[in-house]
């Protein structure tokens, strides 16, 4: 049986803190000042800072899957190094994520027990499939684009040990992202297949990096505290416009179509009878002059809380490729780190 | 010496194949594990294992490319099955067993070692540089690969059980390494592809030994039968077939165009 060292760790807002200590906390943060490991923090600080990490490494080891699995098939020398090193540099920054958050007080083998049996979760993103090489360069083009946007907001976070690591992250996604630019442009300069290749991958990603963001700010629960102590530092809903600003025009100018549901009189999404979305232009992407953004359609938000909840095109492909890894390596870590998988975890 | 006599450039080709194919195939299996590795900190490491092999491999087959013409994507992507000189060894599924991967690494490092160790002192000036800055980064790759044999096979029995299936498994491969690629004798004696003082299996088994015989693994290993016909003249595993054909999957798509 595996234990969760995660089945204690949550929020409560009704938690007693220490009064002139919180106090305190709160004038650290309003000062501008980085909390560390040692630190005294609030409970529901340390639960939501850990909660963010942990969710933020489990998505850099899952997120190496979609891309991980076209390493094989890369289709020059130059791209097969470039996505090696690439897919090479996610687990990296799980395995900095994943030290972040063991001094939070989880374990990292907890942490990995948590995601293969589905505790926790992992970017919703990565439960969209990359079924061609120009999935590949979408993902890195815009999802990384998506995360660096995400995760630059967070370098000016509170944590210490989580800012520094964002920062650091951050110049190796600014790498994938030229690389990303670059298969992209290459492509949409190709022939006509690799072309309808790469706008059909385009049409795959752009409405799950819009869900990237997560919900509409007025169905976000977790934006008012988290910001107040800065573990987030901007909306969701700033985020995601940020992203259109940047990207919508990007891929005009790549000659890319951006397209959005297709939905019926009444607003309601239609789909392909296996469910999968019928894109079509989206007619509302367009510069707004006078708000100084660019206009665009909502994805479908019932899809992304489907998604959430698991039934998304690939959640139980990514866990189980996850979970099959874990239990192939069981025995070189049982040989390397001198304890069960299973025992009691210490901090580090 | 800058120019290479013509007489030595056909059989200086197939050795030069051998060594970018095997190191291409073998990048290309360790690479399987990127994400996928039994500890994040390891998967990391193997990663860069791949790179390394693969950047050799892409120099070597810039260096065909000189001699031959031709782009080195082409010829690592473009060629037919029987014109690959990689042998059996690097060519094996690993199927996942970390020990294999292991295994198979630590017997392909130590045989690269050498290999380079003979080109770092060739007498073809281009040939020998590049040799000797892949050998400084092979050096690297073996330390890697002893240390993760004698750690598993000092660990748990489990782990060591492994290992020991892993060798057992692999050892019957290894003479595929030392199949002579054609008209290699030539460049032996030219000076081109310099002999060791001891026959290169020898050498080989010898460096194998130090580590096996520290942790009390059990192996035999034997040169290759004069008549082997494997790899090195293009008879190639079923493996390596399917490898090949998953590979080159989009290249073939539009073999003419940029990706």
């Amino acid at each position: 049986m595996s234990v969760s060292a995660g089945d204690n760790i949550k929020l409560d807002w009704d938690r007693q803190e220490d009064e002139a200590r919180l106090e305190e906390f709160d004038a650290r943060i309003d000062r501008g000042e980085l909390i560390e490991a040692d630190d005294w923090m609030p409970e529901n600080y340390r639960v939501g800072m850990l909660r963010m990490a942990e969710h933020h490494a489990n998505s850099e080891i899952v997120g190496a899957l979609p891309e991980g699995e076209w390493i094989t098939r890369a289709p020059s020398l130059k791209r097969k190094l470039a996505l090696i090193a690439k897919v090479q540099d996610e687990v990296g920054h799980g395995q900095m994520l994943y030290r972040v958050s063991q001094d939070l007080g989880k374990p990292r083998d907890a942490m990995l027990r948590d995601l293969i049996t589905a505790k926790t979760k992992y970017h919703n993103v990565f439960n969209y499939p990359a079924p061609t090489w120009a999935d590949v360069a979408a993902i890195q083009w815009l999802v990384d684009g998506a995360a660096i946007m995400n995760q630059k907001s967070l370098a000016d976070g509170s944590y210490g040990p989580y800012v520094r690591t964002m920062k650091r992250i951050n110049m190796e996604e600014a790498f994938h992202f030229k690389s990303g630019e670059d298969m992209v442009l290459t492509l949409m300069s190709g022939t006509p297949r690799q072309k309808k290749m790469m706008q059909e991958a385009f049409d795959r990603w752009w409405n799950p990096c819009l869900m990237f963001f997560g919900p509409p700010d007025k169905e976000s629960v977790k934006t008012g505290p988290f910001m107040r102590w800065r573990i987030k530092t901007a909306t969701n809903d700033t985020l995601r416009q940020k992203f259109v600003d940047r990207f919508a025009p990007a891929a005009l100018d790549l000659g890319l179509k951006v397209k959005t549901y297709q939905r019926d009189a009444q607003g309601v999404v239609q789909r392909n009878p296996d469910g999968s979305a019928i894109w079509t232009i989206d007619e509302a992407l367009h510069p707004i002059e006078s708000e100084k953004r660019w206009g665009f359609s909502q994805p479908d938000w019932d899809e992304f809380y489907t998604v959430i909840r698991g039934g998304g095109p690939l959640n139980r492909e990514r866990v189980g490729l996850r979970r099959f890894s874990y239990e192939q390596g069981a025995w070189v870590r049982r040989a390397v780190l001198g304890r069960p998988t299973g025992a009691p975890p210490n901090r580090n | 010496m800058t120019d290479l006599a013509d007489a030595h450039k056909k059989p200086l080709v197939q050795l030069l194949f051998s060594i970018a194919d095997d190191k291409l195939v073998l990048g290309h299996r360790n690479a399987d594990w990127t994400g996928l590795g039994p500890i994040l900190e390891e998967d990391i490491a193997f990663s860069a294992l791949a790179q390394d092999d693969i950047a050799h491999a892409g120099a070597i087959y810039g260096l065909i490319a000189d001699i031959t013409g031709g782009d080195a994507d082409h010829l690592a992507y473009g060629r037919t099955a029987n014109t690959y000189r990689c042998c059996d060894l690097v060519e094996l599924n690993d199927e996942f067993d970390w020990a294999v991967a292991v295994v198979r690494q630590f017997f392909c490092d130590h045989f690269e070692h050498l290999r380079l160790r003979r080109l770092s002192r060739s007498n073809w000036t281009k040939l020998r540089q590049l040799a000797s800055r892949m050998l400084a980064e092979e050096n690297l790759a073996i330390g890697h690969a002893d240390q993760w044999i004698v750690r598993l096979a000092k660990s748990t029995s489990e782990a060591r059980g492994r290992i020991q299936h892993a060798v057992t498994k692999l050892a019957p491969l290894t003479p595929s390494l030392f199949e002579p690629t054609e008209g290699m004798a030539d460049l032996e004696a030219a000076g081109v592809y310099p002999p060791l003082e001891a026959p290169m299996f020898d050498a080989w088994e010898s460096m194998i030994a130090n580590v096996i015989d520290e942790t009390g693994l059990r192996a035999e290993f034997r040169a290759p039968a004069k008549d082997y016909v494997g790899g090195r003249h293009g008879k190639h595993s079923a493996d390596f077939a399917a490898m090949l054909s998953e590979m080159t999957e989009v290249y073939r798509e539009e073999p003419a165009a940029q990706w």
